[in-house]
């Protein structure tokens, strides 16, 4: 009697043990690369969403017959990170930024009438079964960067008329409530890296604008002949501080505020890197981002894109910096929030090219990176990885 | 499904103790003597080895990738699974209990499966015929399980020749696994038709495999009494009833989605053949021979 209850039991131990198809290991963790099987395709990602359904929207640019600027691409996958359907928004409306925020029930972001200049405030739902498209109310031109504070945008935008970087906070309707503007400094060859950026034939500056919670907005871009960390209280013409860079071979490519002087950033230098998990900003002075120390990571490429993420992993507060190799793999590096200290690092990709294009934490208190991947080697189509709390198992 | 795997595990527990009732003694015999050598040919044990190939069918329940076509049916890249078509190998101890005609054997081995399947993948311009790639992957994977089956067998006729059908299950551990992709094409756009076939790529795959899977298993095969010793011959279906793939760790292997692959939840069947011999493990006196002899 008792051996055939040691023989139940193992039998039932070896058969708990066995797999079946679950459709929750579907959603946990996967690779996804969104194919095209035309040659001359060419969509990349430049901001993702995950929406009330678990699935994943997602903002990209593609490339356009009749413009030098960036055509506007809006894909969405469901939560197993399935192809589910996309939108070609037509070419009346262009350059597409960051963020893509969930304001109001919707999915706003901002992009620019390639005629006027103008931006253009763009709102679609969960399932892009429309996407309806604005302009905001006021003189803005070259949408640059955006981020969401509370139920308005701060937006970060070029005036070429004035050559002046201009930040700007707006309503959920696009309506202009403060704004400030900065001079880029005097001369055509200030701008001549804006508009390449802009229609892409130059190199991508890191622009960010943001708010420190509760207290000065900031823009991380060109001001004064230099690419630069600029705080503003909007009362004054002068920016309250300034993070000087070297013109635009030195200054921030990341940054994010976790308290009122101490930041999360990364910076550049004539192609070096350095993230900064813990550093301390004087937003009410001029200090330079040459003179900020931080941790060298030779395996980036040269003036490396970073993104930052500030999430909980497995119940430790972490920042996620998320960055390109030179091994054209997508590497994470995880920072103690608190300490700035290490953690621990993960690397995404493998075979063809991956470039990173937005790290977001996701439902589950996993992550889910967006980017390109060079499919054959040749053909640049977005992809999504998504990483469940168990795949960052050192993360603690 | 849970369900499904009681009845294996009853199949199996009968059998394990049916295997091993104690012994009756005869209740009606005339002569003693002969009672006894009549009682002692009525059971046997066998000790052999037995090795042999195998060739796999791989069943699909639900195909993946990890490339999500936007503007082409997925089915178009579906996997393309080339079955029985790839010799495997296998080796195996066997231990089997004879009583009157029926056997109970216990046969652990170690067998190694190997299937292979491609995808083909295509990209065009319609604006320019020149602008065109096409690519194919042709994927092996070569699996390597401990398996313990417990197989119930009946001889058909009981002379020199012994011919027998059989039934049973079995259970396998995972202790390996590799996967081999090679990548060859046609490349129209680099300004003639370049047709390339890339060096394979091996890639160690135990992640992407279920530690432990079960089946089950019928078929024939004969023995054939040569003095003391019986040699074998064994043909049997193995039929899957759990999958072989590892469903957490689809996409754990960052060189394989990379390239857009992604195992599909498949379970594995198989067609062994096998040879071997087999050893009498009772013996009544010097003189006297195995039961086969009678």
């Amino acid at each position: 009697m008792k051996r055939l209850f040691i023989l139940c039991i193992s039998v039932m131990l070896m058969a708990s043990c066995l797999e079946e198809t679950n459709p929750e290991f579907d959603q946990k963790s996967f690779t996804k690369i969104y194919d095209n099987n035309l040659f001359s395709i060419n969509y990349f990602p430049i901001d993702m969403v995950q929406t009330a359904d678990g699935g994943y929207l997602i903002l990209g640019g593609r490339r356009l017959e009749n413009s030098n600027f960036t055509g506007i691409y809006l894909m969405k996958a469901d939560k197993d990170g399935n192809f589910v359907s996309d939108v070609e928004v037509e070419e009346g409306f262009v350059n597409p930024i960051a963020q893509l925020a969930f304001i109001n029930n919707t999915y706003q972001f901002f992009c620019m009438d390639p005629l006027t200049l103008q931006v253009h405030l763009a709102q679609t739902d969960a399932n892009l079964e429309a996407v309806n498209i604005a302009p905001v109310n006021g003189e803005l031109f070259y949408p640059c960067a955006a981020q969401v504070d509370g139920n308005s945008f701060v937006l970060l935008s070029y005036n070429h008329v004035d050559k002046r970087s201009v930040l700007a906070v707006l309503n959920a309707n696009g309506t202009v409530s403060q704004s400030q503007a900065f001079s880029i400094g005097a001369g055509e060859q200030v701008e001549e890296p804006l508009i390449n950026h802009f229609i892409r034939t130059g190199r991508q500056y890191p622009f960010e604008a943001g708010r420190i919670p509760g207290g000065l907005y900031y823009f991380n871009g060109f001001y004064n002949y230099t690419f630069s960390l600029v705080f503003t209280n909007f009362n004054q013409d002068d920016p309250s501080g300034v993070v000087q860079g070297i013109q635009d071979d030195g200054g921030l490519s990341a940054v994010r505020p976790l308290s009122a002087t101490k930041f999360a950033a990364a910076r550049f230098n004539f192609g070096d890197n350095y993230l900064l998990p813990n550093v301390t900003l004087n937003p009410n002075g001029i200090s330079s981002s040459v003179d900020l120390a931080g941790n060298t990571l030779p395996e980036l490429e040269p003036d490396a894109h970073v993104k930052i993420l500030r999430t909980t992993i497995n119940n430790k507060n972490v920042l996620v910096y998320g960055s390109n190799t030179r091994s054209k793999q997508i590497g994470l590096y995880f920072y103690d929030e608190a300490t700035g200290i290490f953690i621990t690092s993960k690397y995404l990709g493998f075979s063809n090219p991956f470039e990173i294009a937005q790290v977001i934490s996701t439902d589950d208190g996993g992550l889910a990176v967006c980017g390109t991947t060079y499919v054959a080697g040749r053909f640049p189509r977005i992809c999504l990885i998504k990483l469940h709390p168990d795949d960052l198992e050192k993360v603690k | 499904m849970k369900k499904l795997y009681l009845l294996p595990c009853l199949l199996l527990l009968a059998g394990l103790t049916f295997g091993q009732a104690p012994k009756k003694s005869g209740a009606s015999f005339t002569n003693p003597a002969q009672a006894k050598k009549n009682s002692f040919l009525d059971k046997q044990w066998w000790l052999g080895f037995k090795a042999g190939i195998n060739l796999s069918q791989v069943a699909v329940e639900k195909r993946y990738s990890a490339l999500s076509p936007g503007n082409y049916d997925a089915s178009l890249t579906d996997k393309a699974y080339n079955d029985f078509s790839n010799l495997g190998s296998q080796a195996t101890l066997e231990v089997t209990f004879y009583y009157k005609g029926f056997s109970f054997s216990l046969q652990p081995g170690f067998r190694q499966s190997a299937f292979t399947y491609s995808n083909n993948y295509e990209w065009t311009d319609p604006g320019n015929a020149d602008n065109r790639l096409e690519l194919n992957y042709q994927n092996e994977q070569k699996i390597d399980h401990a398996e313990i089956p417990l197989i119930f067998k009946y001889d058909i006729i009981g002379n020199k020749l012994r011919p027998y059908v059989q039934v049973g299950v079995y259970y396998g551990f995972l202790i390996n696994a590799n996967k081999t992709v090679e990548v060859s094409g046609t490349d129209y756009a680099s300004g003639g038709v370049n047709e390339f076939r890339n060096d394979p790529v091996i890639i160690g795959a135990k992640d992407l495999f279920a530690k432990n899977h079960w089946g089950l298993l019928g078929g024939i095969g004969a023995n054939y009494n040569l003095g003391n010793v019986r040699l074998n011959l064994d043909i049997q279906y193995r039929k899957g009833m759990s999958l072989v793939n590892s469903t957490e760790n689809r996409f754990g292997s960052d060189r394989l989605s990379g390239i857009g692959e992604a195992m599909d939840d498949m379970k594995l069947n198989n067609l062994v053949f096998s040879f071997g011999c087999l050893f009498p493990m009772r013996y009544l006196a010097s003189g006297f021979k195995t039961l086969d002899q009678r």
